[in-house]
Formats: C-alpha cells, structure tokens, sequence
C-alpha cells in the first residue's frame, strides 16, 4: 500500500471517502464532502420548514474570531516573499447596493406537499407576482413591493410579506443559486445532483464501457462583503453496467460469487435507476424477495415489481424474475436517524452502478484514458471555466431583471512566493528541487536510523520472488541510509488472515521472552499478493491490538517493475525506520518549546460506524517522534469531547521527554467547516485552555478548504505562496504548500482563531509552511502541516481498518504512516 | 387545460358525508385509460391538446410505439419551471437508449387554431379541454380537430354533469368551465361531429358512479372516436398520413420546447450499446471459459458443465433450447497465449446482441469501427486478456 500512498499524498487527496461513494469522477477529489453533509444535518434546524428539505438555508455563520486578537488588530497580511498574481475560479456578482428585494412566505390551506403543486397553484397567480419571481418552494423573492394580499376559494395561498433584503444579505444567496440553477437550465444543460453537465459534448470510452459528461459545478457565495460566482469544471462519470451485470458476474473461482462477496461490492455503492433519474444508496440485499414480490403503493393497494415497472410507471420489462432485491434506506441524514421510514427496494437489473470500482482503479488503462480527459491543466481549465462564462453572459436578460452581473473576469489576488526551506539531514542540508527531495535524502544517511534486527518477512507461496527480490533491494539500499540490517526470519503463508496471525503467533510467542525490549524493533514485513482489505485489515489489526508489532504491508505488484524496485525499496525502508521510531530529516522551524498538535477526524459513513478523532502531539523539540491518541465518537460528530484529556496526556509525554513544560503549544484542526467553527470555539478550544498551565501560550488553527472552494491558476509550475484574505471579521490566509506536475492546485485555508502567542501575520505563515515539509511518509510538501496529515493517518487507519484502540506501546511511534 | 381540478381537492374540504373518492384519483385515471389506450393501438405520433403541465406526456415518452409526441396549450411558461426536465432524456436515456427515435414538441397554441405540424398523427387526445371553450370557439374545434388535423384516432373527455349533484357544491367543477354537458348532450355532439367528419364513435369514461347511483354514469364522460377506413374505391379519401403536400403550411403555433431522444436508430448509441454488450457477453464467456480449463487442470470429475452447453449456458443468461444449439453449432471461442478471443459468428447467437444488430458483417463493421483495439486482425473475433488483471509488462 505505500506504492498507493505515495501517489495519494502527491496528489494532494486523501482517501477519507470510500471510493464507491463518489459517483464523480473528479482530479480534485473532494474530501470533504462528509463534513459537508454533516453540516447540513446541524443547519437544518434553522431551516424555515425544513420538513421538505426544500429550501433549508445554508447559512454560514460569520463567527468574529478576529475582535480578541489584538496583535493583528491592524493588519493580517505578511510581508516576506515575492509577490506574485493569482487568478482564482471566483467572479465577482455586481448589483446596485441599493436595490431592494422583498421577500414573501408562501402558505397553503390545505397544506401542499408536492413542490410542483405548490409551484403550480403559486404560477397561476402570475398577474399578481409578475413574470420576475424567484420560488424556492417556501418562499417568494421578488423585485418589487406586491400591493395587495388575496385568497383563493379551495386551496388558500397565503401571501405573507416577510421581509426586505439587500443583495448582499445571505438570505439572498440562496435565491440568486436558484436564479443561477434556471440559468444553467436554460443553457441545456442536464442537472446531475448539484452539478451542471452537457450531454452534447460527452465522450465515449466503448473499451471500457463508460461514458463521461463534461459539466460544471457552481455556487454563488458572499465573498469578502460582495458576492462571488465560484466555477469549476467537472466531470460525470456514467457506467454501462448495471447492478444485475455485478451480481451476475461469474467468478473464477466458483460458478457464482456468494452473497457476502456481492453484498462487500455492492453495499455503499449510489446506483442510478434509469426510469425517475434518481440515485440511491444501497444499503443491503434482500436475498429472499425477488420482484416477483409485492410491495404497498401510496394507495394502500399491494403490486409487484414487476407489474408496476411494466404496466404503471414505464414500460420496462424485467427479465430475470428471481433476481434480489436491492435495499435502500434513503438519504442518510443525521437530523433523522431516529426516525424510522420505510426503506426503498430497487430492482438490480434496473439499477446502473455509479463511479469508479477499485477494479477500475487498478485497471491503469482505464485509469489513463480517464485521466486524460478529466486533468485538466491551469490553462485548460481556465479556458474552460471563460468559456462557460461567456455562456452565461447570454442570459443576461434573466440576470438584468434582479439587477445582476457577472464580471466575466476571474477575480485576482496577490500572492507572495515564500522562501525555500532547508530540509536537514543529519550534518547534510537539502535544498529541495520543485518541492522534491527524494533523491537526496536517499544518498546519505537518515537522520535517526534504527536498526533492523530481528524481522520477519510473511509472503504467500507464489509471492516468494517479490518477497526476495525486495530483500535484496533493501540490502543495497539500506548501507547509504545508514540502517543496519540483520537477515530476516522469512515465513510461507496462505493468503488467509487467519494463517497470517497464527504464524505470527507462533513465532513472536517463541521470542517473547527473550526479545521483549526488542519487541519493537521487532519488524514484520507482509507481502501481500492482492491489495484485499480485509487481509490488510486483518493483519493490521492484529499487529496493532492483539500483538502491538510495527508492521509494514507491500503489495506485490508494485514490486513487479524492476526500473522501480530500487525507488520503492528506498520508500519501504524510509517508512519502517519511521514506524520504528527513527527520523529521516527535520526543518528548521524557528519556534522552540512548543509543542504542535494535530486533530482530525474520520467518518464512516457508509457503515455508519463510529468515528474516531485522532489526536497527534509532538514528542520532541526536532518534531521528529509524534505521539497518538484515539478518540471514539458518535457516528458522524465531528467536535471532539475528550480533548482534555488527550492533552493533559500528551503535556506528561513531553514532559518526560524534555524535562519541562512546552512555553506554547500550536494546535492544527482539520476539516472544520465554516458552519461548525462557533461550535467549535465553545466546544473544543475550552477543553484544551482549560488544560493548559498558567504560563502556556496557545494558538489554534482552524485548517479546511470547504468554504471558498477555491483554485489557483499558477503559470508557474512550481510554487508555494501564501495570501492574505481581506476579511475583516477573522485572521485567516491560504497556503499553496504543495506543486504539482498536472492539474490545478486548490489552496489550504488557514483560519487562526485564538492566539497568545502573538504570532506576526509573517511568523505564523512561515511556521505553517515549514510544517507541510515534515510529514514522512513524502519526500516532499503536502498541502497540510504534518500534524494534520498524522492525524489524518491515524483516524483513517483505526477507522478504516482496526476499529479499536491501538496498543498503547505504539502511540509513540508513526505506525499507522 | 386545469387537470388538478376541483373534484380531486374537493373530499379534503367537504363535509365527510357522502364524500365521493376516486382512487387512484380521477385525473390519473384519466391519463391511465390514455395509456391504455396507447398500449392497444400503438401509436407513432400522439398530440395532446390542452395539455397543461404535460404530465400525460411524460408518462406517454415511456411508450417504446411512440415517436412523436406533441403537447399544445395556451399557457406554457409554467410547464417550464418544472416539467421541462421530466421530458428532455436523462442520463438513464442515454445509457439505455430507446429501440425507435423519439422527438418531443410543445406549442404555445389554442386547440382551435390549425397548425400544418399537428397533421398526419395516429392519436390526438383533448382531456378536459372541451368545457373551457366558449361557445365561439366550440363550434370551430369540430372543424380543426377533426376536418384539419384528421387524426386516425381522437379522445375526447369531459366532466360529466349528470354525476355533479353527488357532489356537496352546486357549481362547475372548476370556475374556468363554460359548460359542464350531461350524457346526453355530450353524445349528441359527439355523434354529430363523427358523423359530419366520417369518425365512428363509442363512448366510454372513468370513475364509476357508486353503486346507489348506477344511472348518472361516469364522474368523467369520454368519446372514443376512429376515422373511418376509407373506402377502397374512392381514392380520393385516401390520403397517405404524414403530410398532405396539398395543404400549404401553416404555423400558427409558437414552439416552446424541444427535446429528441438518444435511441438505437442513431448510429452512435447504437454503436455504444453494441460494444458495451458485446464486451460484457465476451467478459461473462470468458470466465466461464477459465472456471471449465481450471477444472480440467484439476481434473475433477467430468460434469454436464464442461460440455459445450455448459460454456453457453450462464445464471443471469435466458436461452431457449433452440438457441443453445444455435450457439453450440457456431465457432467456439479459444485462446492463445495470454489473449482470449470469441468469434463474432458465435457473439452474433447471444440475443442480446441479435436484438442490435441482425447479421455478423454488421456486427463486424460496428466493431471494427467502436472497439478496433478489442478485434483480432482479421476482424472475425473479439479478444480481450484471458487474465485481466495479470498485466505487468503493460504497466509503464
């Protein structure tokens, strides 16, 4: 897996979403998207009637965290760097400051629940609200002041003035997207979820029986104290396959693949049915009904699938009448899982599959030809994104009745091209090449080398070779990076969890005794055949509960291409020193005494599993030794609860390691959107002042990029800058840490929201930079501090994979890099 | 024009007495007996008059007989706000195609205007319009309907006044009616009018009157009206339907939407689908294939899946005995080396590939051009890995 990883943290993307979940085939994963759905959930409260799910307002709450920093009361922009100019994917909205809109709610007697109902009865009325209306469902927005109010006879449609609004006001974002949305409409483009897609332009991959739509995603969002148009380009992936096609599918192995197999495909996946153009989840299969199997209709009477398909709604004829049935339990929504309803069956042979399988994936000319039309470098898609605007600047008699215009240029910023930092090495000093220094970290030695003394080495049978072919490579690498290698203890196993654990068993009991303060350089290395999670899963959570081993898995394959070997010998040896608790390099950081924490959290959606925050501190002043803690939560909660605690133990830690209290303490939070952060500043930030000594200064960073959702065009290849945003309610800034090759880079968001450090705009910058050059498992910047992305690691690796608490004689070491 | 009509709300606002309900609820009855009607006589190009937010038409795009539908009303800008989406093809049109072509128009038009593009049409349905005419433009509907437009099918509905007095108000279903007719009087119009234009006419309706009162006949009274064969000597009648280039054209309508859908007629999606299945057909034969040699490597005793038959034969594929054998007398498919192909003369057995395409050139010809990387040289099998996933010197 560390093949994978590599390519994973270069690309800037995290795996938090089960790939099945992404139906988008996007370069720019957005691995957000759960705390998104999240927030959702916890606004929909302040929704008008949020029964209907229509019109619910998303609301970003401006929190003021800049009026308590009064360091920064004059400025929140550094200084240092070059400046340079950026080009963002916003545009700026312009209307007249002064124009009014007035805002009306809409009331049914008797009550309507159908929106097209209710838009249709409201349509009738058009002599009275004009041919310029905005309908959300709820509520009316109109240009003009109405003068008088009526009824109607049989259903009374109620008329009620609400309010004035200005253009700018957040209420009236919410109107100007569904403007934006009747648009897009009008432009002929087909509406996919929340995003745009011309089916005229779409491109075949008969090879590969996939189909993908251009298209774009939009939102209109306030910007410093005007409005922005935020674009992106992206992509629709649709499959020829449908879900019958996957559980019919013959295996090699047995005749037909069991029910546990298919349900592990297929449970999690979002199918779409082609007859009402919706997608849902599946949430299992139902074995025993087939669609020969009734079910109620809204009017009470009883039918089956097949005759309702067939003769009620379209015409389509179901073929195979003993298939299963596919079970859906709806959208999930945190709002609602108490709510018992009734989930939907789903017919598999009407039900087309969505996104990418982790076959496909694998499957690299699939992968290659996506690629190609998906990666889209800084000039493609800004002339994608200009074209998409002139488009729009057509519908300019739509916008010009509410006052609106879209500035067709992007919105730019300066930016300031920070200075390269010195990655040291031992008594070496690195200067990276475009943010790169694999190469030269590789021809001297490590930073803190430990020794390889007693390790074992599990393959299967037919792995033999990669096993002994990485063996030899680590033997001819490892001398330069100063790591003492003793031969390993090589053992046959099956491909079975089961056969991996009790070899494992038997050969680390025999040792115990002797070796137990060598346990933990006590290695084992697993070459794994195929990348099977569960086997990975198995594995890891032996080696991290049962039997606490650091441990290393490779996947076969990547060690099948010898002008690699050599390149992933280097990164497997690098990585098992880290697991074990060496160093490979450290940065200058400029701050001493302080200790840096990380928090992120990992969500299981699709299971609906627990999540687990993980909790990174750092050991020692080089940042080098990391100590981890988990934190088990509700399914979904995002804001961590025992953070105290976390703390306190992580304070002792440093403690014992450097004899005296850290002067300040630096803590990154990830993935906190702008609609959790007054939560979060009541919930989380008291845990951790509270735990704080008397003479501790703190600073805590907020890191996330859901808000603006913004992208840089870069003309030049390599670049790290960072940029002030000028809002006045909060300190905030956006860094571009890492530099990539293809594809466009999206900035992180840096939102400082309590500091007693008194950091200069400058001095906090640096230091955040310098932190995305010490992550270990890349030669190279990530585009988060490396507290982060530990965090990240931890979270995703117990969540994913053990689902328990790691032993807690790992919590000192990277093992779950 | 209004089809969410006064009777549907009416039960929620009465008093509980006597209160008539109609389930499923009259209007879908309405559009479900338009389908039946569709349904039994497989029309190519239906028009709907009047028809309001085009819900009828979108249930009727489902027909697979349909290739033409047309929807006229008076008031169309509301339609757009919702129902536009409904009748342009989705996603699941273009990745299950229609077998025929399909073309969808809506007009901005009243039913007593004549517009030469709603000539030639097998069906054309008037639900509830009748009643919002007045009393000027009644006379000259017969006239358009029937005398210009001449569809080979019309079907007539309107509310039937003997059934209002179960009903607690006294007034018109809907303030917009200008008449509500008894049975009678709809009877008597609708005779003449066939008559005068040589239609036949039967008379039909939904809602059945409860069973106390039998006599007042259908909630929604429909006329069924056919245009009568012509006669075999007389030419004259005989007009092919499609255009009459006699007539000169005339657009009186104003078009408001326009949508054509993805079907297997139009080469490209043919030549989609054809590919997708026939690389799933390749995909499912050749595992079947493997799982048979691995059993043979194994040498486990010999079963009735290792014959022939057995590599036809699949879960999910419904063959008929007849087609098995058909399968089984064509070219078997085979390997070589890491490669495993199926001869098209075999893929062109499987129906599901039958269904696109009728003959193995075309077969050939389609593929040559949608998948040239997936034949063999010579054009006459399709190949693929025989291990898909063993492909190491593949990767750069």
């Amino acid at each position: 897996s560390l093949y994978r990883e590599r390519e994973r943290a270069r690309a800037g993307e995290e795996q938090r979403e089960n790939p099945k979940q992404t139906p988008c085939c996007q370069h720019r994963l957005k691995p957000r998207v759960l705390k998104e759905l999240q927030l959702g959930a916890g606004l929909q409260a302040l929704s008008l009637k949020g029964k209907r799910g229509l019109g619910a307002i998303f609301q970003d709450q401006v929190v003021n965290t800049r009026q308590y920093l009064e360091h920064v009361k004059d400025s929140t922009t550094g200084t240092q760097g070059r400046v340079v100019k950026l080009f963002t994917n916003h545009f700026r909205v312009t209307s007249r400051p002064e124009l009014l809109t007035y805002k009306y709610n809409i009331d049914y007697m008797p009550e309507i629940e159908d929106g097209k109902v209710r838009t249709d009865l409201l349509c009738q009325h058009k002599h009275v609200i004009g041919e310029c209306h905005i309908f959300d469902g709820n509520s009316l927005l109109l240009p003009h002041k109405l003068q008088n109010r009526w009824g109607k006879k049989i259903v009374k449609v109620t008329i009620e003035f609400c309010s004035e609004l200005k253009p700018t006001s957040l209420d009236c974002l919410r109107y100007y997207n569904i403007l934006f949305r009747k648009i897009l409409k009008m432009m002929d483009l087909k509406q996919v979820g929340r995003n745009y897609y011309n089916e005229n332009e779409a491109t075949e991959f008969l090879n590969h029986k996939l189909v993908i739509w251009p298209g774009y995603s939009t939102s209109i969002l306030e910007y410093e104290t005007s409005i922005t148009l935020c674009a992106d380009v992206n992509h629709k992936l649709l499959r020829m396959q449908t879900a019958y096609d996957l559980i019919m599918h013959v295996d090699n192995k047995s005749q037909r693949k069991d029910a546990k197999e298919i349900s592990k495909e297929l449970v999690g996946s979002i199918v779409f049915t082609k007859y009402n153009n919706r997608t849902y989840r599946v949430d299992a299969i139902n074995w025993e009904e087939t669609p020969r199997s009734t079910f109620k209709k809204s009017g009470g009477e009883e039918i089956t699938f097949v005759d309702y398909y067939k003769e009620q709604q379209h015409g389509l004829v179901v073929t195979d009448l003993t298939q299963p049935l596919l079970v859906s339990k709806g959208k999930w929504k945190k709002s609602q899982q108490d709510t018992p309803h009734e989930p939907i069956m789903l017919v598999p042979e009407l039900c087309y599959l969505t996104g990418l399988t982790d076959e496909m994936r694998k499957d690299y000319r699939v992968m290659r030809d996506l690629a190609m039309h998906t990666r889209l470098d800084p000039e493609k898609r800004q002339h994608e994104l200009r074209r998409f605007m002139n488009i729009v600047q057509n519908a300019q008699r739509e916008l010009q009745l509410w006052d609106l215009k879209f500035d067709p240029n992007f919105v730019s910023f300066s930016g300031r091209i920070m200075k390269e930092v010195r990655i040291l090495q031992g008594s070496r000093a690195v200067r990276p090449f475009q943010s790169d220094w694999s190469k030269e970290t590789r021809s001297g030695p490590l930073l803190n080398v430990k020794s390889l003394d007693h390790w074992l080495v599990l393959y299967p049978r037919r792995n033999y070779g990669a096993a002994l072919s990485l063996l030899q490579s680590l033997r001819k690498v490892t001398p330069t990076m100063g790591i003492a290698m003793r031969d390993a203890k090589m053992l046959e196993v099956n491909d079975t969890v089961q056969s991996y654990t009790t070899i494992l068993e038997n050969h680390v009991s025999s040792k115990t005794q002797m070796v137990i303060s060598f346990l933990l350089s006590f290695k084992v290395l697993c070459v794994l055949s195929s990348d099977r999670k569960d086997l990975y899963d198995g594995i890891k959570k032996y080696l991290c509960v049962n039997c606490p081993i650091p441990s290393q898995c490779v996947v076969a394959r990547t060690l099948d291409k010898p002008q690699t070997l050599m390149t992933i010998a280097t990164k497997i040896a690098q990585q098992m020193n880290c697991k074990m608790g060496g160093a490979l390099w450290k940065v200058e950081i400029g701050l001493r005494n302080a200790m840096f924490v990380g928090i992120d959290c990992f969500h299981d959606i699709v299971n609906r599993r627990k999540s687990i925050a993980g909790f990174v501190s750092s050991v020692n002043q080089e940042l080098t030794q990391w100590f981890s803690q988990c934190v088990f939560q509700e399914a979904g909660q995002e804001l961590v609860s025992g953070l105290k605690a976390c703390l306190e133990a992580a304070l002792k830690l440093w403690y014992k390691h450097n004899l005296f209290l850290p002067q300040s303490i630096i803590v990154y939070r990830d993935g906190v959107g702008d609609g959790q952060l007054q939560a979060l500043i009541e919930h989380e930030v008291p845990q951790i002042r509270s735990s704080l000594k008397s003479n501790g200064f703190l600073s805590i960073h907020v890191t996330s990029d859901t808000r603006f959702a913004m992208l840089f065009f870069l003309s030049e290849n390599k670049l790290t800058c960072c940029i002030p945003v000028l809002c006045d309610s909060r300190y905030d800034f956006f860094i571009v840490s890492q530099s990539v090759k293809d594809g466009t880079v999206t900035p992180t968001h840096y939102n400082v929201i309590h500091d007693t450090v008194h950091f200069t705009p400058d001095g906090i910058q640096c230091l955040t930079y310098r932190l995305c050059h010490m992550y270990y498992n890349l030669s190279g910047v990530i585009r988060v501090p490396a507290p982060c992305h530990y965090a990240h690691k931890l979270a995703y690796l117990v969540g994913q994979s053990i689902h328990q608490e790691p032993h807690y004689s790992l919590a000192s070491r990277l093992f779950y890099l | 024009m209004e089809k969410n009509s006064m009777e549907e709300f009416q039960r929620s606002t009465v008093p509980r007495k006597n209160v008539i309900e109609f389930r499923p609820p009259l209007y879908k009855q309405r559009y479900f007996f338009v389908k039946d009607i569709v349904n039994q006589y497989k029309p190519k190009k239906v028009a709907d008059l009047g028809c309001g937010n085009a819900t009828l038409l979108c249930m009727l795009k489902f027909h697979s007989c349909v290739q033409e539908l047309v929807g006229v009303d008076l008031l169309m800008d509301r339609l757009l706000d919702w129902n536009s989406d409904k009748l342009s093809p989705s996603i699941g049109d273009h990745l299950g195609p229609r077998d025929l072509d399909l073309s969808i128009v809506l007009y901005r038009g009243s039913a007593v205007e004549k517009d030469s593009r709603l000539l030639g049409f097998d069906l054309i349905t008037c639900i509830e319009l009748i009643e919002h005419l007045d009393s000027e433009d009644l006379a000259k509907f017969p006239e358009v309907v029937f005398g210009y437009f001449s569809p080979g099918m019309v079907v007539i509905s309107t509310p039937n006044s003997d059934f209002n007095p179960l009903f607690p108000a006294s007034t018109f279903r809907n303030s917009d009616h200008k008449f509500e007719w008894n049975q009678t009087q709809f009877q008597h119009w609708a005779s003449n009018v066939a008559k005068l234009y040589s239609y036949t006419v039967e008379f039909t309706g939904v809602g059945a009157p409860p069973p106390w009162a039998k006599h007042v006949g259908y909630c929604t009274q429909i006329g069924i009206f056919k245009k009568k064969q012509p006669d075999p000597g007389s030419w004259i009648l005989a007009k092919p339907t499609g255009s009459r280039v006699s007539e000169p054209e005339e657009h009186a309508y104003q078009v408001v939407f326009t949508a054509s859908f993805p079907s297997l007629q139009q080469k490209h999606f043919l030549l989609f689908v054809l590919c997708t299945e026939v690389l799933k057909e390749v995909e499912a034969i050749r595992q079947k294939y493997v799982w048979i040699m691995k059993r043979k490597e194994s040498s486990e005793p010999e079963s009735e899946e290792d014959t022939d038959s057995g590599l036809v034969r699949r879960p999910g594929l419904f063959l008929t005995d007849a087609q098995v054998a058909q399968i089984e007398k064509s070219p078997k498919p085979y390997s070589v080396g890491k490669r495993f192909y199926v001869p098209l003369k075999r893929l062109i057995g499987y129906p599901k590939v039958n269904r696109l395409v009728a003959d193995v050139s075309t077969l050939r010809t389609l593929l040559a051009e949608g998948i040239p990387m997936r034949m063999n040289r010579a054009h006459t099998s399709v190949q693929i890995d025989l291990d898909p996933y063993d492909y190491p010197h593949d990767y750069r």
